[in-house]
């Protein structure tokens, strides 16, 4: 079965400096996480697989369709869900309006995609006409992930959901993920720092470390040495 | 029509209120939806003034007015959102600094080409016998007439902004402005977007150059001034770039108050009207744009309205 993810041999960054090295993997219908500590390349390889970034050498491909330097908005209609660490929400339009923007691409009714997201995050329901730039952190993520959601995507690439956010967020975001991933049968590249809380939900990992990705292994595989190796501790 | 009642100059003052309402309109979608700061608004302006005079006066047309203001004008529209195209894609990949020294720049080449090409433009001299459209006998006649079509035609383009607000087009517009690299990943293309919307806006901004130049019956190379840039800005400042109300507010506290209520209705010395009024507006205006950049830079009216558009348009949904 092709994987849902193919990266062989990526390297990118940023000018001419590479941040990521050389990097291997690939990912099937499961929640795959991506852990290391700050500065690791986590969130370059996410913007690269995004299209956000364009790959210095190597190659990616989705559901076996080269993807390597083609736009972000392709990747997108190729069924790629992004939601970035930061700034994961437009601050002026309304959260209504943050999911619709999302709703753009696809050819499902709008009402029944939303009714789909708010399944997901009902909180939300409450809160479509506030300014998202006025929502909480937890909030601002549930919008972003519900934008993305909004893609009807087959791969949904994660970048640190849970940075900065309340313990309480922390664990429902992490059971949102898992949910998102069973319910919906999306594939998911999730990066965080939080290790223990990404093994508890993820199928497989790759440890990143200076930019440099160790041999992905099942979730339960991962020891605390190799942990430390790649945070460096 | 008897227009004995309504002073000449009076007219005048309101045509630039108009057209400045009508700048100041384009420059709130450039600015406030899609944070293009365009410094060169003259520029696009000018590109459809002399596009429309030049094409009017130099080209013989086999046909007369109302159809050869209608063709120069839109002459005058298509060269000026070509201008935008072009002027847009070029800034597309500069940070605002970048775009608003590119957009000046683009302006200065306006009034350098309009400057130099005397064969075409009459250059620093100008050219001559340009006229409205039709033909009702009084010169006050046809000047209030052409007040009236372009109040039409800004009121078009506010309806427009207006509409923007709510559509798709709109929303992706704003998402661009706010975060490009985020709307990239929603899978419309945030260039394709900005492109279009320089392309509409810098083609009306051509239109009121050509209605500009069927007012004042010439192509003056005095009027390709960085004051029409000021004005639509200073208005827009004020008022609030993120509101399509903005710019209207904005013209009425600021073009409308020198323009029309100072020098018409305050008992000021003969003289002044050509002399200090004018400089003092453009300090007034300069002075607007850094307070309220310092104190209040939502402008009067604040930020965008979103939740309470979405609420009136869906309700409790």
């Amino acid at each position: 079965m092709t994987p849902a993810v193919s990266v062989n041999g990526l390297s990118s960054g940023y000018g001419s400096v590479a941040v990521l090295h050389e990097v291997d993997f690939t990912v099937g219908h499961e929640i795959f996480a991506v852990l290391g500590a700050n500065g690791a390349g986590k969130t370059t390889l996410l913007t690269t697989l995004a299209g956000l970034l364009p790959a210095l050498s190597g190659s990616i491909a989705y559901h076996g369709t080269d993807v390597t330097n083609l736009a972000a908005s392709e990747s997108a209609r190729l069924g790629v869900g992004y939601v970035p660490q930061e700034a994961a929400v437009f601050p002026d339009l309304s959260v209504l309006e943050n999911l619709t923007v999302g709703g753009m691409i696809g050819t499902r009714p709008h009402e029944e995609r939303l009714d789909e997201v708010f399944e997901t995050f009902p909180d939300l329901r409450g809160k479509l006409h506030l300014r998202a730039g006025n929502l909480s952190g937890g909030e601002s993520r549930m919008v972003a992930c519900g934008r993305a959601l909004m893609q009807d995507p087959t791969v949904l690439l994660l970048d640190e959901p849970t940075a900065g956010l309340s313990p309480l967020y922390l664990e429902l975001f992490f059971e949102k993920v898992a949910e998102i991933h069973r319910t919906r049968g999306v594939s998911i590249v999730l990066t965080e720092q939080n290790a223990t809380q990404a093994l508890g939900i993820a199928d497989r990992v790759m440890v990143l470390s200076l930019g440099v990705g160790s041999e992905p292994m099942a979730a339960d595989a991962v020891t605390t040495e190799l942990l430390r190796e790649g945070y460096q501790i | 029509m008897n227009l004995d009642w309504l002073d000449a100059f009076l007219i005048f003052g309101a045509f630039k209120v108009v057209e400045i309402m009508g700048l100041g309109l384009l420059v709130h979608l450039q600015l406030g939806l899609t944070r293009v700061a365009n410094f060169g608004v003259v520029g696009f302006w000018g590109v459809g003034l002399y596009a429309f005079g030049v094409a009017h006066l130099k080209i013989d047309w086999p046909f007369g007015d109302p159809y050869q203001f209608l063709v120069c004008a839109a002459i005058a529209t298509i060269v000026a959102a070509a201008a935008g195209l072009v002027v847009g894609w070029l800034i597309s990949d500069l940070d605002d600094d970048g775009t608003l020294v590119g957009t000046l720049g683009f302006a200065t080449i306006v009034v350098i080409l309009a400057t130099t090409q005397q064969g075409l433009t009459g250059g620093a001299l100008g050219l001559g016998g340009l006229g409205f459209p039709y033909d009702f006998s009084r010169v006050k006649t046809h000047e209030f007439t052409w007040l009236l079509i372009t109040a039409a035609v800004v009121a078009l383009i506010f309806a427009y902004a207006w509409r923007v607000h709510r559509t798709p087009h709109g929303r992706l517009l704003i998402a661009v402005g706010a975060n490009e690299a985020l709307a990239r990943s929603l899978g419309k293309s945030a260039t394709a977007a900005r492109l279009r919307m320089m392309m509409v806006t810098s083609g009306a901004m051509g239109l009121l150059g050509a209605m500009h130049g069927v007012m004042v019956r010439s192509l003056e190379i005095n009027s390709l001034d960085v004051s029409v840039t000021l004005a639509a800005l200073a208005a827009l400042i004020l008022g609030g770039t993120a509101r399509v109300f903005g710019a209207v507010v904005g013209v009425l506290l600021t073009v409308a108050l020198f323009d029309i209520v100072i020098q018409f209705y305050l008992p000021i010395p003969d003289g002044w009207n050509t002399q200090a009024l004018p400089v003092a507006r453009e300090a007034v205006f300069g002075a607007a744009i850094v307070l309220m950049l310092i104190f209040r830079p939502q402008g009067l009216l604040g930020q965008m309205r979103r939740p309470a558009l979405m609420r009136r348009l869906h309700g409790d949904w």
